[in-house]
């Protein structure tokens, strides 16, 4: 991929299921729904927060560290969640 | 006298912070778990002695935080609330260290009498993570103690502060005020958090791999993962079988021993025939054809308490979302079918960390498929006397067998009843650790005993029931036709021709089995009668009823008919609907008899017998 592309897509949201394994992201939005939203709160999982993405195979849960935590989440949710590299 | 409780204190925190061990080193076996009255959730109490106190100490169900996601954290909150204990104590994991103290904000905030005990001291040292526990309880106000729950350093420091804290409780709590957007008030909780943690907490900048990132580089590997993962279920069961087989060896031949022996002494006290028959063949032949099989089902228990605390089974859940979404539900919903290999019951309560109504509900329909380890005992039985050389291949295509049906059914129900969609997967991944050697013993054990519970209760009562129907009415010869049983399975044996087993006495093992499938064992041990001179006479009987195939029939139709009504009970209170469960009881049965009609029929046609 170009630079072009790279620095394209560093600039948009993204959505947290489409980050590759290893990036540092800030959460930008969670749209889950408010109990689900509440839930990922309770785990630091909000908007603001940091996360590294420690593992996204591209099918099934991603695995985020979250705080000092390993946090599986389902691919779907992860979808409805906005995030930018950093 | 009854005795007073003097303090009552609550242990509350996240989940994986150690608060089970720290319960266990507290209480030991002095403890008790039920269930909290009316509710769904388990509570755990026990007591201890300190310096002439009683203190209760009550272990609620691990939670994130004080808002009510699942029912257990709504039954914390209104505990700590409503209940007002003495003292609250709040394990908290010094790895991680800032969402615990989350939960510490929501808990001061509520005005709860709060210690916090900070775990993994001894892990920290060696991760080179500093906590300045002092200034963290200047900060909130509050008790901080360090602890290490697993080599039970610190109790003692805790139990000072417990008791000092009750006696003297201190007059200033650090006031917290938010505004009341909630939103605004998880930021300002946070806020707050990781301030109190930069003025308490150094740890070196955490760099590359800790050994858990390392373990599940192997362990969830995209293409390893799941491979991994059915090796270890498989070395599991090869492990079950392998482990008790001396031991069961060993029980048979006391059990035989003690067959011999009562029936000689009582033939020499000059006891007539009739109670004579009833110690030997109805007592010791029913209740000891069943607690033979305890270590099978005691080392079941051990590994899938091993699972658990290590830290693999969340990495179940994470290896089978993706299968389990193909079933409409998500991969928490695995681990309640693992636990019902042990048995269904546990794995029917397990369901109550899912969120949802329906996923419950979905969940708790196929797990009757899975084979409990009461079901154990008739394969090993069966597999023992008719496929002696495949025994492990049978009993594995068992399992198998119930796996495939519990996917199905999930398909069909997925299609048919429950259209909507799975509810949101998130769980934590704890670092992988040692299991704590102690609660595993205390789990597992606490599983034996129940089972030794039935056997001296249920399996007692319905030995002698079955035995009575067999010599009943006077005169006619025992566990044959004529008797009572005789007539009541020939009554119920036609509708099991088709399926190869249309003798009485099957009919009989399946009607008690229904109280419990190792029933079915003792059923035939009481119908047969245990031979004084070998072990080998029920299996010897059992050849003379049985055709290898229509044993393998057998064995299907005891794998999928209703699971037991424990089951059947547990059903009704989890989902509180007598429809769902008498809707378990007619499902099973008709999938049951349709695959064990195919195996026999289908058996028939291609020439086996």
């Amino acid at each position: 991929m170009g630079t072009k592309n790279t620095n394209y897509l560093k600039m948009k949201k993204l959505l947290l299921s489409q980050l590759k394994q290893g990036i540092r992201a800030e959460i930008l939005k969670v749209d889950c729904g408010k109990n689900f939203t509440g839930r990922l709160c309770d785990l630091g999982l909000f908007e603001g927060t940091n996360v590294t993405i420690v593992k996204n195979d591209h099918f099934g849960p991603l695995i985020l560290k979250i705080l000092n935590s390993k946090i599986a989440l389902g691919r779907g949710e992860a979808a409805k969640i906005y995030a930018k590299e950093i | 006298m009854p005795k007073k409780f003097k303090i009552k204190v609550v242990l509350v925190g996240n989940p994986n912070t150690g608060k089970s061990t720290l319960f266990n080193a507290l209480t030991g076996v002095r403890q008790h778990v039920g269930n909290w009255p009316g509710k769904t959730v388990e509570k755990k109490e026990g007591i201890l002695e300190y310096k002439g106190r009683t203190i209760k100490i009550i272990d609620l169900p691990g939670t994130y935080s004080l808002t009510a996601y699942t029912e257990e954290e709504a039954i914390t909150a209104r505990f700590i609330n409503g209940t007002k204990p003495n003292v609250v104590v709040q394990i908290i994991d010094a790895q991680n260290l800032e969402r615990n103290l989350f939960m510490t904000v929501q808990l001061i905030e509520s005005g709860a009498p709060l210690i916090l005990a900070i775990n993994m001291l001894d892990l920290t040292q060696k991760e080179n993570i500093q906590i300045d526990t002092k200034k963290l309880s200047i900060l909130l106000g509050i008790p901080v103690v360090p602890i290490s729950a697993k080599q039970k350093k610190g109790i003692e420091n805790l139990m000072q502060t417990i008791v000092g804290y009750f006696e003297n409780p201190p007059t200033s709590f650090l006031k917290l005020k938010y505004g009341t957007k909630i939103e605004s008030e998880t930021k300002k909780r946070y806020d707050l958090v990781k301030n109190l943690s930069k003025e308490v907490l150094s740890s070196p900048t955490l760099q590359g791999d800790n050994t858990s990132d390392k373990i599940d580089k192997i362990l969830l590997n995209k293409f390893l993962g799941i491979p991994i993962f059915l090796v270890i279920t498989w070395l599991m069961f090869q492990a079950t079988f392998k482990l008790s087989k001396p031991l069961i060896n060993w029980i048979e031949t006391l059990f035989a021993l003690l067959a011999k022996e009562s029936f000689l002494i009582l033939d020499k006290i000059g006891a007539l025939k009739w109670t004579q028959s009833l110690i030997v063949d109805g007592i010791i032949g029913g209740v000891g054809g069943v607690l033979v099989f305890i270590p099978i089902i005691g080392t079941l228990f051990l590994l899938i308490a091993l699972l658990e605390d290590s830290g693999y089974m969340a990495r179940i859940a994470y290896l089978m979302d993706n299968f389990m979404q193909k079933l409409g539900l998500h991969g928490k919903a695995f681990i309640p079918l693992i636990i019902g290999f042990g048995c269904n019951v546990p794995g029917i309560m397990a369901t109550r960390t899912l969120a949802t109504k329906r996923d419950r509900l979905l969940t708790i329909l196929i797990n009757p498929f899975i084979s409990c380890g009461a079901r154990l005992p008739v394969y090993a039985l069966f597999a023992g006397a008719f496929f002696s050389s495949y025994q492990g291949l049978i009993v594995f295509s068992m399992y198998l067998l119930g796996i495939f049906i519990a996917i199905l059914a999930g398909l069909i129900f997925k299609k048919i009843l429950l259209k909507t969609t799975s509810s949101p997967f998130v769980i934590e991944l704890p670092p992988y650790r040692y299991p704590a050697l102690q609660g595993i013993l205390l789990h597992a054990w606490g599983k034996i005993w129940l089972f030794i519970k039935k056997a001296g209760t249920i399996i007692l009562a319905f030995s002698i029931i079955i035995w009575l129907m067999s010599s009943l009415p006077v005169g006619v010869d025992y566990g044959s036709n004529k008797s009572l049983a005789g007539k009541m399975g020939e009554i119920a044996s036609p509708i099991f021709e088709p399926l190869g087993f249309g003798n009485w006495e099957s009919s009989v093992a399946l009607l008690f089995g229904l109280a419990g499938k190792e029933i079915i064992v003792s059923t035939f041990g009481t119908l047969y009668g245990v031979n004084i001179e070998n072990t080998q006479s029920v299996s010897q009987a059992l050849k003379d009823n049985f055709t290898p195939l229509s044993a393998y029939a057998f064995m299907v139709f005891v794998s999928l008919y209703v699971p037991c009504l424990p089951t059947i009970a547990i059903i009704k209170r989890e989902l509180n609907s007598w429809k769902w469960a008498i809707f378990v009881i007619f499902y099973t049965t008709a999938v049951a008899w349709i695959m064990a009609f195919i195996v026999y029929q289908g058996g028939s046609l291609l020439g086996f017998n």
